[in-house]
């Protein structure tokens, strides 16, 4: 029953600005450090009225890192675009194998299928550590270490797994007799894979994608271990803002701000796939 | 030359076997209608015709061909889907056209054919919708128009008005007919509706427990049933049925319901001292007033069924059955009533106790 | 046992940020102690709401609800001692079948014994004694609706709340548990309202049916009446299978004889004292009408409307002949076997006195066969 009194929407709004003030607040304050020095970010008691500058900003892009003892060289740009190098690739190429991957464990029943989706699932389960010293042997001895083929290579532990579940899902929600209907017609089964089965799966990939994207961009040990600056995301990169003189809070908070910005804007274009996925449901049958 | 021919086609799954054997086979122009309850396997069996699942054993012949090495694009065969499984990101133009496009028919040649096809099915309006903006009948129609689209030899439909409502479904069962005719292609339909059966098909196939156990004319499946399962089957309400034995009284043949004996046909004499399933279609059942000759039974209940009324009897010794006599009648009794019941010999059948099959009277 | 009595019952939901829906409106019905009433309609007429208010899961906008003479409107549902059998069946999934059924007697405190026999005869009746000691999640559908019928029916209600009882069940099982059904209502006297979407389940059950569409009650009588007298063009196209036949006509009356030339070439005429002086009356200031004639009352054989035939499909205890008359595809119904080869030539004809007549213009029936409606 729907009779809301007035006092219940006011309250509902309330609740909905505080939820969202909560939620957002951090990212609001990081905003306005990377537009402070660290001085004024220190400052007690702390304040929101600054003069705002962008020098935090110009530090990252021209890779001169401002320090009470003097500049550092830093790497941000290349490690910014290395993350993009890194998870772009990897999502590509999880998309590749997974796409294909999923469709044959949701369409074809075969021997040891349920244990081999199992088995790429349980990859998320063990802690990264765990592997990571094993595999920092193998990459040395198979000379992959700080190579960016080796980073997509094992970038493909998170991301496959995830791709492979999510896609998996939304093909077997596809009736297949859309499939068989489209065979039928006089379409080989390639056709079919490529015309009905992954345009009816897209905001499913697309979903998939995004978030495997996320995860990857975020992923931290991997590269910490397994690369050198050069090869390095901007999570590891951020590391060098912890100076022997102090933590550069300003440019930290600059970083993040960069560093956030491909995703975000990843997400917001997504959206609008991800928004059709809801509403394709809909035509099902 | 037979179009559509099954050969001894068996289908299991590990230990559970679908169907074991089915022979069966349609001419260019025929209607067969597969006729079963659900889970009875047909629309497996059309999958296998269509070449999307593969058989166990046995044989698919179209024209004369085994089609076991022919993938399903090839076969030239036209499929409608109980769900009718619209391409939902492609237009209604779009997906009438895919057959036509697969044979990559020039853009004229699409467009006439599917313009002509969607006349024929009064759709040539909405080819511009998308599927979900279709409402059922039109969703369904055109799933018929692609699966006609391209003339193919062999039509599958797997029981396409089951998800339209019922007055669409009426319309569609009379328009149907003519409209497969007119493709030349062989038909296969499969419904679980015993009207929609007799109305549509040439030949009905009956299938239960993975075999056809009829196959025959709608006439010969409603008036000679094979076994007591078909005439069950076809007809609402359902066929009345008793088990008893057959009697032999100097010349008249009793049977015996709810205690009474009750003469049969004297035709069913050499069945004296059989073991059966007496069964008596409810349109068979005659009611006379109290004072006549029959069965004395009590009038329970009074249920109108369209334009005939269905009364729900007790005979003194217990037999429960139903009558169903046109409204228009003048003698439909209340309820409460006491009347006297007679079996018309049409609909009078009997059927072996341990076989289930008719005995022929 | 009780009487119901709805009142001008109003149901107006408020979407947010949608327009309201006016889903039932000033709806007035009386379902007399013992009747067995349908509310039928397709979805979307109001049904389910007006259910849903008679048995408490909604409240009334507008308008009262009284069970025999007491006010249930503004009562919980469970102080309104009403049965309820659901459309979803809506069992106890960890109770078995008979517990299921004898959940209600349990509570009215009825001994174990006598409450095994209620459920037992109950079971016998419905045809589902072999499956008692079953859980739900185990049996068919169409078992499931019949043991949520059997758990409405059994406990002792004033009011017996059906809806959609019958839709899963086994068709050979349907025709004859109607009849005990409705039976057991009638020795019982339960007062009963039967929602439902399928008419031939109303016409079956009902001692008179509520034909709903839009909200509104479009008419409330017995299924004989609905069929011979329906009140509007609604009622008359939604009643009745195959459904009536449907002409706009134009009428001409010259005091001898009544002509309706029908649209596409076919006139109908009828001597004047066919129908009775005050229908020739009526229709002497009427320029068009839909004429409505029921499949069952086109008799094939010598008459005015001539065609051809689309299709002729004997279905074992009666034959529907479909025939194309001036571009369209009209109905004819015959009890007996018929044969017609689809594309001859066919002729056929209506009595006066199996005409409907409706207004043009608003639906509103003028005249049932010879008589003023």
């Amino acid at each position: 029953m729907d009779h809301s009194s007035t006092f219940e929407k006011a309250l509902r709004s309330a609740l909905i600005t505080l939820v969202l003030i909560f939620f957002l607040f951090p990212i609001l304050w990081i905003f306005l450090m990377s537009l402070q020095t660290n001085e004024t970010i220190l400052r007690i008691p702390p304040s929101i009225l600054f003069e705002p500058n962008l020098d935090n900003y110009r530090a990252l892009i021209t890779g001169k890192l401002q320090t009470t003892a003097g500049n550092l060289d830093i790497a941000f740009m290349r490690n910014l675009w290395n993350s993009v190098l890194l998870s772009t690739f990897s999502v590509a190429l999880s998309l590749l194998l997974g796409v294909p991957a999923a469709y044959a464990f949701a369409r074809f029943k075969f021997r040891l299928g349920e244990d081999i989706a199992f088995t790429l699932l349980s990859f998320r389960f063990a802690p990264p550590l765990l592997v990571l010293l094993p595999l920092s042997l193998y990459f040395k001895t198979l000379g992959l270490t700080n190579t960016y083929i080796g980073l997509i290579w094992v970038y493909q532990l998170i991301c496959l797994p995830l791709i492979l579940w999510i896609v998996r899902g939304y093909f077997e929600d596809i009736s297949p007799d859309i499939e068989h209907a489209y065979r039928i017609a006089g379409n080989s089964w390639w056709k079919t894979f490529t015309r009905v089965a992954i345009p009816l799966a897209r905001p499913g990939i697309a979903a998939a994608g995004l978030l495997a994207f996320i995860f990857a961009w975020n992923n931290f040990v991997f590269a910490l271990i397994l690369a050198s600056a050069d090869k390095q995301p901007v999570t590891v990169g951020a590391l060098a803002f912890v100076t022997a003189s102090g933590i550069q809070y300003g440019q930290i908070a600059a970083a993040i701000v960069l560093s956030v910005t491909p995703t975000l804007a990843l997400a917001l274009y997504a959206q609008r796939y991800l928004v059709e996925g809801l509403s394709m449901g809909a035509v099902k049958g | 030359m037979t179009q559509l021919e099954l050969k001894s086609l068996t289908k299991s799954y590990g230990a559970y076997k679908v169907f074991d054997g089915l022979n069966l086979a349609a001419e260019p122009g025929e209607i067969v209608v597969i006729f079963g309850g659900s889970g009875t396997g047909k629309t497996i069996l059309l999958r296998l015709i269509a070449g999307v699942e593969e058989p166990t054993s046995g044989l698919i012949e179209i024209e004369g061909n085994d089609v076991a090495d022919i993938a399903p694009e090839h076969r030239n065969i036209g499929m409608a889907f109980q769900n009718f499984a619209l391409f939902p990101h492609l237009s209604a133009f779009e997906n009438i056209a895919t057959p036509l496009r697969a044979q990559n028919a020039s853009a004229e040649l699409v467009r006439s054919g599917v313009d002509k096809v969607a006349k024929l099915l009064k759709i040539d309006h909405v080819l511009g919708h998308a599927p979900r903006e279709l409402s059922n009948g039109q969703k369904q129609r055109t799933a018929l128009a692609r699966a006609l689209a391209a003339g193919p030899r062999i039509l599958l439909l797997d029981d396409p008005l089951r998800n339209v409502d019922a007055k669409l479904r009426f319309e569609m069962r009379l328009e149907l007919p003519r409209l497969l005719r007119q493709t030349g292609a062989a038909v296969l339909y499969v419904t679980q509706d015993y009207k929609e059966a007799m109305a549509l098909a040439d030949r009905i196939a009956v299938i239960a427990n993975g075999k056809f156990i009829q196959t025959a004319a709608p006439e010969d499946i409603y008036l000679k049933p094979a076994t007591l399962g078909v005439a069950q089957l076809f007809g609402d309400p359902s066929i009345n049925t008793a088990d008893t034995k057959v009697e032999l009284a100097g010349k008249t043949v009793n049977v015996t319901l709810g205690g009474a004996k009750v003469p049969i046909v004297s035709s069913y004499s050499s069945y004296a001292g059989r073991l059966v399933t007496f069964g008596v279609r409810p349109e068979a059942v005659e009611i006379n007033a109290s004072k006549g000759a029959g069965l004395a039974a009590n009038v329970m209940a009074v249920t109108p069924l369209n334009e005939r009324t269905v009364l729900l009897l007790h005979s003194e010794g217990g037999w429960e059955f139903l009558a169903s006599l046109p409204s228009s009648a003048t003698n439909i009794p209340e309820p409460g009533a006491k009347v006297k019941a007679s079996f018309a010999a049409s609909g009078t059948h009997l059927f072996d106790k341990t076989t289930a099959e008719r005995l022929h009277g | 046992m009780g009487e119901l009595v709805i009142s001008n019952v109003d149901k107006i939901y408020r979407p947010r940020r949608k327009a309201p829906v006016h889903a039932v409106q000033s709806l007035s019905l009386t379902v007399k102690p013992g009747e067995i009433t349908a509310l039928l309609g397709s979805s979307g007429c109001g049904k389910t709401s007006t259910l849903r208010m008679i048995a408490g899961f909604e409240d009334v906008s507008h308008g009262t609800i009284s069970l025999d003479g007491r006010d249930i409107h503004t009562l919980a549902p469970s102080a309104r001692g009403v049965a309820m059998a659901f459309e979803a069946y809506s069992l106890y999934p960890p109770l078995t079948i008979a517990e299921n059924m004898a959940f209600a007697l349990k509570a009215a405190k009825l001994s174990t014994a006598e409450s095994d026999a209620k459920v037992k005869a109950m079971a016998e009746m419905l045809e589902i004694s072999d499956i008692l000691n079953k859980y739900p999640t185990s049996v068919s559908g169409g078992q499931q609706q019949r043991a949520g019928l059997g758990r409405a029916l059994v406990r002792k209600a004033g009011l017996y709340l059906l809806d959609e009882p019958m839709g899963q069940l086994e068709p050979q099982l349907r025709a004859i548990l109607r009849g005990r059904i409705k039976h057991y209502l009638r020795e019982h006297k339960c007062t009963t309202i039967l929602v439902t979407h399928d008419q031939t389940e109303a016409n079956a059950l009902a001692d008179r049916i509520a034909v709903m569409e839009g909200g509104i009650l479009q008419q409330y009588a017995t299924p004989a009446e609905l069929k011979l007298r329906p009140a509007n063009l609604f009622t008359g196209t939604f009643i009745g299978e195959p459904p009536m036949n449907v002409f706009n006509a134009g009428v001409r009356t010259d005091g001898k004889t009544v002509s309706f030339a029908i649209d596409g070439g076919v006139t109908l005429d009828y001597p004047a004292n066919e129908l009775s002086a005050p229908v020739s009356n009526l229709l002497s200031k009427q320029q068009r009408v839909a004429i409505g004639i029921r499949p069952h009352a086109l008799h094939l054989g010598k008459g005015p409307i001539k065609g051809k035939v689309v299709s002729c499909q004997w279905l074992g205890d009666q034959t529907h002949v479909a025939v194309e008359v001036a571009g369209r595809t009209i109905v004819s119904v015959a009890q007996e076997r018929v044969s017609q080869k689809t594309g001859s030539d066919i002729e056929l004809n209506v009595a006066a006195g199996d005409l409907h007549l409706f207004d043009a213009a608003s639906g509103g029936a003028l005249a049932h066969g010879g008589d003023l409606a």
